[in-house]
């Protein structure tokens, strides 16, 4: 276990802080605004989405092209974790490396075009089979070298079902949380189903899933 | 805010990792489970370096803000196993595909063709959801006609 910087975990609490304290002001949703828009065509949450992406895509460029910003995949594995399940880091080559080498090669690997070395290691076998992988289509607004794979058909019906129960649950997960900060119970139990999920997803489910996958 | 904070505080590896509430919690509890039982739980590589404490720092603030603008009104649960199920399964799913709807949106603007994909089966999904409600709706409001018209 390395050292847990301070300053670091406080950065991103006071983030956090300024968040939720915006989210419960603006009421701020991701799910509910194409919600609205789809059953009473209120557009207010839906421009709220879109100039959050907006607002995103114009610093990312700008940052990058200012060469503050390294672009990589921004996934970081596919959750393989039936390896890292039982209390033995059975990855034993593949997870500590990859934060070792993440964090070794954030500084010198600036401009590369893969960047994605370190986070990438956990996925799928090391940088040889991401290399192997093969020939990437270059689109400009692309950041990561992208090859069609079955990761596609997951993370749309991934997606897809975040957007259905969010829909049934009344908001996304930050709503939710505003919500339960509000006070509402339902989504006290909501985020306590949350919480809960992690062991459960890694001491069972991930095997499940890839044997599945 | 978000991008500034990767870019200038390092919140790297993962990219566009800078906030997300199903990736915090994961790395939160996961960082938690390790120190105590010295399991190896899957983290990402920030988390190394720092707890993710995005998701009760939002509770809180959003707590401070519901009390300062004197909006915060406990109410009733209604269905709870319905929304501990929903959670559960949010999660499962979040952790599967990295992200919760923020940081779907943030990896899509990153330029992320998963993010992109994520985001259009999500919208997928919401249509759906809607178009569920809708129909659920009219079919109380029929049942509600039909118990009318019976009773008449």
């Amino acid at each position: 276990v390395t050292a847990v910087r301070v300053y670091l975990t406080a950065a991103i609490g006071a983030m956090g802080l300024v968040v939720g304290y915006l989210a419960q002001r603006s009421r701020m949703c991701f799910v509910a605004g194409f919600r609205d828009y789809l059953l009473v065509r209120d557009r207010e949450l839906l421009l709220g989405f879109f100039s959050f992406f907006l607002t995103v895509w114009l610093l990312t460029t700008a940052l990058y092209s200012l060469n503050l910003l390294k672009k990589g995949a921004p996934e970081y594995g596919e959750p393989r974790t039936g390896e890292t399940v039982g209390g033995v880091p059975a990855s034993a080559d593949g997870e500590p490396r990859a934060g070792v080498t993440a964090v070794v090669a954030a500084k010198p690997q600036a401009g590369q075009a893969e960047p994605s070395a370190g986070p990438s290691d956990i996925a799928g076998g090391g940088p040889e089979e991401r290399a192997s992988r093969g020939r990437r289509l270059a689109v400009g607004f692309v950041s990561a070298p992208f090859t069609p794979d079955r990761f596609v058909f997951v993370s749309l019906a991934g997606g897809w079902i975040v957007g259905l129960l969010s829909t049934f649950a009344g908001g996304c997960v930050l709503r939710q949380h505003v919500l339960a900060a509000q006070g509402g119970r339902d989504s006290s139990w909501y985020l306590a189903g949350f919480y809960a999920a992690v062991p459960v997803f890694y001491l069972l489910l991930s095997r499940l899933i890839s044997s599945i996958y | 805010m978000f991008v500034s904070a990767e870019a200038f505080l390092n919140v790297y590896p993962p990219a566009a990792y800078s906030f997300c509430l199903t990736c915090h919690t994961r790395d939160l509890v996961n960082a938690v489970l390790n120190l105590i039982f010295s399991a190896g739980f899957q983290t990402a590589a920030v988390a190394h370096r720092a707890l993710m404490v995005s998701s009760p720092a939002v509770l809180i603030g959003a707590y401070f803000a519901a009390r300062f603008h004197v909006e915060r009104a406990p109410r009733k649960s209604e269905r709870p196993l319905l929304h501990f199920t929903i959670g559960f399964v949010v999660m499962v799913c979040g952790i599967v595909i990295f992200g919760c709807p923020t940081r779907l949106t943030m990896r899509a603007a990153y330029g992320d063709v998963y993010g992109l994909l994520a985001v259009a089966g999500m919208f997928l999904g919401i249509w759906c959801g809607t178009a569920a409600m809708r129909a659920r709706s009219r079919a109380c409001v029929r049942t509600a006609r039909g118990a009318n018209g019976g009773s008449r």
